[in-house]
């Protein structure tokens, strides 16, 4: 059915600071420092030399203790007409199955990266980090390094209950944003994080990486709690699918978390509210379907050049 | 099956230093059709399985910027570069307008990375980065599933707490752009709500246009 909508009613001028973003801040931004326009030098201190049997701490988690988890009583979310299951032969759960307590998945077997590269060298383990052994909010007095980690089935954790912002997720609004990715081992600072599409470093935080792929949609991939002090790659420098950008760690900003991936997939996407009004916003996108597909691709001994 | 996708937060007026004029526009949302006078990020319509069939062909380019609009916002903003130290061959290959904020500490340092219809800008503050984004790319989500987000403003402005920070999206001249603070430290009063990043959302209105841009504005290059 076609109607037209008609929104967006005459404003006066003067109204338009205040209408179009909500309440402005007078709050002058912080000067930069001195150093603007350089690579920001990366939080985290100089590494010794490889330990790959640094024994990790564990508990380490991206949900703070002090930030509550809404509840998400809503149901999942699930396109009426679901497409055709993964064609993936590992071991792994279907997407938005999420174990009771730990949140609502999102039900969505859309692959939004279909030609992604898998983004690790090695193979490596999709679950949460957060409830799974040794997690924040896991089995008490176990360990992150518990076998039951590193082994299949993979998880989905894209709407695993968490405090921050997600579109997607029942409920709320609220759920991870997404995929947490174990690597081969249960040691730091060994294994690669690799690219994902051909692209450009676009911003290097203190535990993130960022890779907007060149091309369109131009999604954006970023990459937390790698080996920060060492990484491979520098903003601004372009990629190709496969690259390495640095090694799989538990970078946190100060606080470690657990050794593990931290994989995120946003795009520029349309849709429409609850309330069914039309909107464009920059969001998270589920990444579990497209890493399955990218890891079975490997399995299969596709390259991703 | 046609997913709808419209967005009609076009025809804005930038704002300058008084704020600006918004004009009345219109979309078809069942098409995603912009009504003459609007402007808006469409998508291409969705198939059985929505992100691979839009995803795997050419995103939608030119003639989805509200150029009308954004050459009056180039004009209240003075129509001169306040970051000239940006990359001229960037700005001049990306063919949506660039909004920057009105902070020459932030912009000083900036660094823009183009790929056309899509550019980001890089800043650095103390203890944190701000990532300013501008594209007329976008896919359809789908229709059956309802986005947890309440727009506000005419230019449908939605913040999202994202694990470093604050993202805040709006839409204007019909391109999605997209402000982003992260910060170093959890504890960082400026990522621990969204009042910083709408804050620097509200003063980024300076329009800049590089070649690419004024051809397509119909500028002469």
């Amino acid at each position: 059915m076609r109607k037209l909508l008609l929104l967006s009613p005459l404003v006066l001028a003067l109204s338009l600071g205040a209408l179009a973003l909500g309440a402005c801040d007078d709050t002058k931004p912080a000067a930069p420092g001195s150093t603007g326009g350089e690579v920001k030098t990366p939080a985290s201190p100089e590494p010794g030399p490889p330990t790959p049997e640094d024994q990790p701490s564990d508990g380490g988690a991206e949900q703070p203790s002090s930030e509550p988890i809404p509840p998400a009583p809503g149901p999942p979310a699930q396109p009426p007409t679901p497409p055709a299951p993964s064609p993936a032969t590992f071991n792994h759960d279907a997407p938005g199955v999420i174990p009771t307590g730990q949140g609502h998945g999102y039900l969505d077997r859309t692959v939004w990266s279909p030609n992604m590269c898998w983004p690790l060298q090695d193979d490596a383990f999709a679950n949460s980090q957060v409830y799974g052994h040794g997690g924040g909010m896991g089995p008490a007095g176990t360990s992150q390094c518990d076998a039951v980690n590193y082994s299949l089935p993979w998880h989905d954790t894209f709407c695993e209950a968490r405090a921050r912002d997600n579109p997607l997720c029942a409920g709320g609004g609220t759920g991870h944003q997404g995929q947490d990715i174990r690597p081969a081992a249960c040691k730091k600072n060994q294994y690669w994080a690799v690219a994902a599409e051909k692209g450009v470093i676009t911003d290097i935080g203190s535990y993130t990486v960022t890779l907007t792929s060149s091309a369109a949609p131009h999604r954006v991939y970023r990459y937390l709690h790698m080996q920060m002090a060492a990484l491979a790659v520098h903003e601004g420098d372009t990629v190709v699918a496969g690259q390495k950008l640095g090694k799989v760690s538990n970078d946190f900003g100060g606080t470690p978390t657990t050794i593990h991936l931290h994989f995120e997939l946003r795009a520029g996407v349309a849709g429409t509210t609850t309330d069914g009004k039309a909107v464009v916003l920059h969001t998270f996108l589920p990444p579990y379907m497209s890493l399955a597909e990218a890891y079975q691709r490997k399995l299969n001994g596709g390259s991703c050049s | 099956m046609r997913l709808v996708t419209g967005l009609v937060l076009g025809g804005i007026v930038a704002a300058g230093a008084l704020g600006a004029a918004l004009s009345q526009t219109r979309i078809d949302p069942a098409t995603g059709a912009q009504v003459p006078g609007a402007a808006a990020p469409t998508a291409a319509p969705a198939a059985t399985r929505p992100g691979i069939a839009v995803l795997n062909r050419a995103p939608p380019r030119g003639g989805q910027v509200d150029w009308k609009a954004a050459i009056g916002g180039l004009r209240q903003s003075g129509g001169g570069n306040p970051a000239p130290n940006l990359n001229q061959a960037a700005v001049d290959m990306t063919r949506v307008p660039i909004l920057l904020p009105t902070d020459g500490d932030l912009t000083a340092g900036a660094r823009i990375y183009s790929f056309g219809d899509y550019y980001t800008i890089t800043a650095d503050a103390p203890g944190a980065g701000v990532s300013l984004t501008g594209t007329t790319a976008v896919v359809p989500l789908p229709a059956a599933t309802p986005l947890k987000v309440t727009p506000m403003g005419p230019e449908g402005a939605i913040s999202q707490r994202t694990v470093d920070g604050q993202l805040i999206s709006f839409v204007r001249y019909g391109v999605l752009y997209t402000v982003e603070v992260r910060c170093d430290a959890p504890t960082d009063p400026r990522c621990a709500d969204d009042n910083y990043a709408r804050g620097l959302a509200a003063k980024t209105t300076a329009v800049v246009m590089g070649a690419a841009a004024r051809a397509a504005a119909g500028l002469g290059g």
